[in-house]
């Protein structure tokens, strides 16, 4: 045996030293082994590129989004999600809101001395009765309410009493702050929070769905002053109720309206049906001689007559059964303007009779008297209109007679007669500051001119007399309708109105009220007409407002002014000689 | 080398895990403040909506009305106060004290339209 260099003697015989080269694979074995070089190479190749992606991503998240921070949401203070949202004035001044109040339920199986527990709570709650609280307690449901809508010293109390199986629910809680104050306008809620009457159930769905408040065309100051007036004349005449609207003339949009009597949408339900009636939107009336407007109207824009036409207001109309005739008769030959002034009924009829049946149906039609209107509110009434509409029909009508219309119908027809023409719907939402709405010309404006005019002289000389002497020029037309009663008309039970548009001049507010069957007094000399109850309250409403309003009041017999509203008619001895 | 970069990396690991749970504490933390703050403001503005209630309950027009015919000596303004600033008397050119000495009795014999004057447009304290 020969010794090889390798063979060294000492190392272990055991350990051989490892071939320098692998010995070449043959086989098999060869191709085991480069499979899982494969799938070594691909599984690396694979995690490279997942890295590569992440990396990718931190360094685009990291470096290009810095800029847009998003925070989860989790824990965001969302707004109010279930609250009702908010009524408020043009001024935003709140008029309906929802506040949270605990309402008290029990569960009468951990109750288990129901007649005690009735017996304290009736003591802490005055409205419910022990018997009624012992009767829920003794059924064998698990959920009775036993109050809805507690006070927080109720609260408080009831938790005091540390009775099991009596427990509180957050619930909201529908609150008016202002009361009666617009109570018509801004409508009531049931319980659950639903809209039942005015903009409450009008505007539901928007309020359940919107937080930001609902902006009403309402000024809380002029329906304050408005609401104060028409209590007063309505006290002051011992009258059974009234109303009244203000207007802007030149929007549409109504400042104040009110109903009397009302009720506290706070409390809806100790209102009576008499209470919750708007009168304004919802009642319809023969308006009497405020009518006289559009009748004057319709006859000056059709031509039919000028203010120098003069009419034979000599003697009453004998027509069927009925009888026409003027209350502050002159019994003469009547101009134009002095129809107006003295309110003629004769005149009146004879004016619309030159016009005629068609002509005058059309234009109350195109001022909205003869279908009910649009409006924010639900409660709308429709006027009441003759069918058929005859001639007699047309002459009634010239004075207001035989034709009902909703106050807020009447307003809306007013405004547009004297802001130049253009007739814009009534709205109670506010118009952004520098709105021009866009309205329909219903008659000229050279008519709309003579009309302020002869409103200008119902006030100076006529039946407005008692409006007269504010300083911000007021113009307007009284209206004392006979109501009827049992069929016929009674002369004892009158709707006495008065509208006012001021000033005349440069009309921008239209103030209406009228007191529904007022009895005359010591001070009106037995008189309970328009111009004896409205008119005087118009005046006050205008005196307290027109200051808020920025308008200035004015020297009545200036020159210029006194020449401004002139009216061309013919001197006194023309009328003579028509008199002839 | 290899040692080096094993321990180097353990460590990393290490203070990478601990930053982690720093942050994630963090984090919790702080959504608990931001819950706290959250139901804060809930509360601070339901409180606002009662207030914003009980301030326009407490300024009922009738409300002021009554409390202003017992506190205070004012009536509603009537036309005849209201003036223009065109009827005001022009000012004289001199210094007051100069204008008095040259024209004493000028000044205070003038009749006034009324003992209180507001000047249309100007700004009323609503």
């Amino acid at each position: 045996m020969t010794l090889q260099p390798d063979d060294n003697p000492c190392r272990p015989r055991h350990f051989k030293p490892a071939a320098c080269a692998p010995a070449p694979l043959e086989g098999p074995a060869k191709q085991s082994l480069e499979t899982s070089h494969t799938r070594l190479i691909i599984t690396a190749a694979l995690f490279c590129l997942a890295f590569l992606v992440i990396s990718a991503r931190l360094v685009e998240v990291a470096g290009f989004k810095a800029g847009e921070t998003r925070f989860a949401h989790v824990h965001a203070v969302d707004k109010p999600e279930a609250a009702r949202a908010d009524i408020v004035d043009r001024n935003g001044v709140l008029l309906a809101t929802t506040l949270e109040a605990p309402s008290l339920y029990a569960n009468p199986k951990l109750i288990h001395h129901p007649e005690r527990v009735a017996e304290q709570l009736a003591n802490l709650l005055p409205d419910l009765s022990e018997g009624e609280i012992a009767a829920k307690l003794g059924t064998d449901k698990s959920f009775v309410w036993i109050k809805r809508q507690l006070t927080p010293s109720q609260e408080f109390e009831v938790n005091r009493l540390g009775v099991p199986g009596l427990q509180f629910q957050v619930e909201d809680r529908r609150v008016f702050p202002k009361g009666n104050l617009a109570a018509h306008v801004v409508g009531y809620d049931d319980l659950d929070g639903k809209g039942l009457a005015g903009i409450e159930r009008g505007f539901d769905d928007i309020l359940k769905s919107s937080s930001e408040p609902v902006k009403l065309s309402l000024d809380v100051r002029l329906q304050y002053i408005l609401r104060d007036e028409i209590a007063h004349t309505v006290s002051d005449f011992n009258a059974a109720d009234g109303l009244g609207i203000i207007m802007d003339v030149n929007t549409g949009e109504v400042l104040a309206m009110v109903s009397l009597p009302d009720f506290d949408p706070n409390a809806p339900g100790s209102a009576t049906p008499e209470d919750i009636f708007n009168r304004v939107t919802l009642g319809t009336y023969e308006m009497g001689s405020t009518f006289k407007i559009f009748n004057t109207a319709l006859a000056l824009d059709t031509h039919t007559a000028t203010m120098a036409s003069s009419f034979d207001a000599t003697n009453p109309i004998h027509i069927g059964r009925f009888t026409i005739h003027d209350d502050h008769a002159q019994r003469r030959w009547l101009t134009v303007p002095e129809i107006f002034e003295y309110s003629s009924n004769i005149g009146s009829a004879k004016m619309a009779l030159a016009v005629g049946t068609d002509r005058q149906r059309e234009f109350l039609g195109r001022l909205g008297l003869l279908k009910a209107p649009s409006f924010e509110l639900p409660e709308i009434g429709a006027p009441l209109v003759p069918s058929p509409w005859g001639e007699v029909n047309t002459m009634t009508i010239a004075f207001g007679h035989g034709i009902s219309v909703s106050p807020l119908q009447m307003a809306t027809a007013v405004s547009a007669i004297v802001n130049g023409g253009v007739l814009h719907r009534a709205t109670l939402l506010k118009r952004p500051a520098g709105y021009a709405p866009s309205g329909q010309q219903v008659i000229s404006l050279r008519t709309s001119q003579e009309i302020r005019r002869l409103m200008r002289l119902v006030v100076e000389h006529g039946t407005g007399k008692l409006a007269e002497g504010s300083g911000y020029l007021i113009g307007g037309k009284t209206g004392t309708a006979e109501k009827v009663a049992a069929g016929h008309y009674e002369r004892k039970a009158l709707f006495s109105s008065f509208i006012g548009v001021f000033p005349i001049t440069e009309p921008r507010f239209l103030v209406m009220i009228s007191i529904d069957d007022p009895k005359g007094d010591k001070w009106s000399h037995g008189f309970a007409t328009g111009g004896w109850t409205a008119a005087p309250a118009v005046k006050r409403v205008v005196e307290r407002m027109a200051p808020l309003m920025g308008i200035q009041p004015v020297d009545e017999n200036s020159p210029e002014i006194r020449r401004s509203l002139m009216v061309d008619s013919p001197d006194l001895q023309e009328r003579k000689l028509a008199a002839n | 080398m290899i040692r080096f970069s094993t321990v180097l990396w353990a460590l990393l690991v290490g203070v990478s895990g601990y930053a982690m749970f720093q942050v994630k504490y963090e984090v919790v933390q702080l959504e608990d403040e931001l819950a706290h703050v959250n139901h804060q403001i809930t509360d601070g503005r339901e409180q606002i909506r009662v207030l914003d209630a009980e301030w326009s309950f407490l300024n009922q027009p009738s409300r002021l009305a009554q409390l202003s015919k017992r506190f205070l000596n004012l009536a509603p303004i009537g036309p005849e106060q209201i003036g223009h600033l065109s009827q005001l008397p022009r000012r004289s050119p001199l210094p007051p004290a100069a204008a008095a000495a040259a024209a004493p009795p000028s000044v205070s014999s003038q009749p006034m339209a009324a003992p209180r004057l507001v000047i249309a447009g100007g700004t009323v304290p609503r």
